[in-house]
């Protein structure tokens, strides 16, 4: 063991909010928005709700920095989260910080990907995380600033500084905050994080590197066939990351777009294998430059189609969403895998 | 007033900065390095026949990543180290 | 170490991070999507700048 300080305190001039606020973007330490004061008092009561939990953290990257819970605590407070909020963000960062997450890719990348974060189980009710309705969009505590104090902690901690480490070419929205819940309650199926062996009372928050929500717009279907023909077709893009076929995606059915599939006998087993050989890219939307490049690193089409998922378990379902008859594709950065880490509750 | 710093941490690198070993790149065995990124390897094929103005090239080899979005296996960055002094990198879009 | 003019604050944030002092030759950017006419350029700024970092 080594003395090495749990926090370091910093000593800052008496400000105003709107002077806190002017001094912490002048530092580099925020997302453009407004933040709260990490204040050491309201820190501690963050820390105290994961004082149980001991597991050392692994470096951040790009900055390779080992966090610690006060430093994580104030990119919470920053972020207005809640106390209780803080074991849901932890989870998150522990997923992002699987290897196989691929977390610095992720980040020093072009592409426009963001730390997708999905929460399933008790906790969603506990902490009003909203699965329904506009669960993507503003207007939820809870989902608005989990997301955003995981990426505080990517900014802050890790380092990822748009343009200077974080090398994307656009971004996405989504990279102010991802965060959304499992509609478990309208959804037909097995909860997702019971379906990857955790049990129902778990809380698990799944990770993965992804672009924004895709739109899957279906009013006209009224098979699950229909609908499966829509949601395979607008997943076979050919400007995805997926399009090198190595990386998982998510489809986020609508409990509507669930609700027909289930009745015509689709199970998420059978949703895989279908969408594993249907959602797939004619050779002749890709161009004869990209071929050659896929070609190189061992991409070949099958049968005159590029397939975008490696294996039928790399695609990822769940419901989530309200009313309406929409669903959404969410691709991934391709290089990244999606992890489910369980919350470390008291 | 006093905040808790949101940037705090160890650094996982140590103090020490690392030493790097001397290199005669007009002689020793080097490796080209690619991120596998379109054209990488293009460039870097380019200046090796360039290299050959002023050097022996047949001991300037190739590796790659097995894909752009993921870094080095551990076992090829030993391999590399192993083999050659020298290893130039490919790092952009 | 040869990077994109772009990617060069990238690098020597990453070299700092793991206490490395690197040696970088900087061409413009982009190099995808170059055909081999463009891709020439950046191959004459980078072995230009190999060989004078080399002292050949």
């Amino acid at each position: 063991m080594t003395d090495t300080p749990e926090t370091e305190l910093l000593d800052i001039p008496e400000f105003d909010a709107e002077g806190w606020n002017e001094y912490a973007l002048e530092q580099g330490w925020g997302d453009g928005m407004p933040l709260a004061l990490p204040t050491e008092a309201a820190v501690a009561k963050f820390v105290a709700v994961c004082r149980g939990d001991n597991q050392p953290f692994a470096p951040v990257s790009p900055r390779q920095i080992v966090p610690t819970l006060q430093s994580l605590a104030a990119n919470a407070v920053m972020a207005g989260c809640k106390p209780e909020y803080f074991p849901v963000v932890l989870a998150g960062l522990r997923g992002v910080l699987n290897a196989d997450y691929n977390l610095h890719g992720t980040l020093a990348t072009t592409h426009p990907c963001a730390p997708m974060v999905l929460v399933s189980g008790p906790i969603r009710k506990t902490l009003d995380i909203n699965c329904g309705s506009n669960c993507f969009g503003q207007g939820w505590r809870a989902n608005a600033t989990i997301g955003r104090a995981l990426q505080l902690i990517l900014l802050n901690i890790g380092g990822a500084r748009p343009g200077v480490m974080d090398r994307a070419t656009h971004g996405s929205p989504a990279k102010f905050a991802y965060c959304f819940g499992e509609n478990e309650e309208e959804s037909p199926w097995t909860p997702y994080h019971v379906r990857h062996g955790f049990a129902a009372s778990d809380s698990v928050v799944t990770v993965m590197a992804g672009e924004p929500p895709h739109n899957i717009n279906d009013h006209g279907s009224t098979s699950g066939e229909g609908l499966m023909t829509t949601i395979a077709g607008s997943i076979a893009q050919p400007g995805a990351n997926n399009i090198y076929g190595k990386g998982p995606y998510v489809v986020v059915l609508g409990p509507e777009h669930a609700e027909t599939l289930h009745r015509d006998s689709w199970t998420i087993e059978r949703m895989q294998q279908h969408l594993f050989e249907r959602a797939r890219v004619p050779v002749s939307r890709v161009s004869k430059e990209n071929q050659a490049s896929y070609a190189g690193s061992g991409h070949v089409p099958e049968d005159g189609y590029y397939k975008i998922a490696p294996t039928p378990q790399d695609i990822h379902i769940v419901v989530a969403g309200g009313p309406g008859k929409h669903s959404a594709w969410i691709p991934s950065f391709g290089g990244t895998a999606v992890i489910s880490v369980r919350v470390a509750t008291a | 007033m006093h905040i808790v710093n949101p940037t705090y941490g160890v650094s996982a690198a140590g103090g020490e900065a690392v030493a790097v070993k001397p290199v005669d790149w007009r002689a020793d065995p080097i490796v080209l390095f690619s991120n596998s990124k379109p054209n990488a390897r293009e460039l870097l094929e380019g200046i090796r026949a360039r290299l050959g103005e002023i050097r022996r090239v047949d001991n300037i080899e190739f590796v790659h990543k097995n894909s752009a979005s993921q870094p080095a296996p551990a076992e090829l960055i030993e391999q590399v180290a192993g083999k050659y002094k020298g290893a130039l990198l490919a790092i952009a879009d | 170490m040869i990077a994109t003019e772009t990617f060069r604050p990238l690098v020597l944030a990453q070299a700092k991070a793991r206490k490395i002092e690197p040696r970088l030759i900087v061409v413009k950017h982009p190099i995808g999507g170059l055909n081999a006419q463009e891709l020439a350029e950046r191959i004459d700024t980078a072995t230009a700048g190999l060989t004078q970092a080399i002292g050949a």
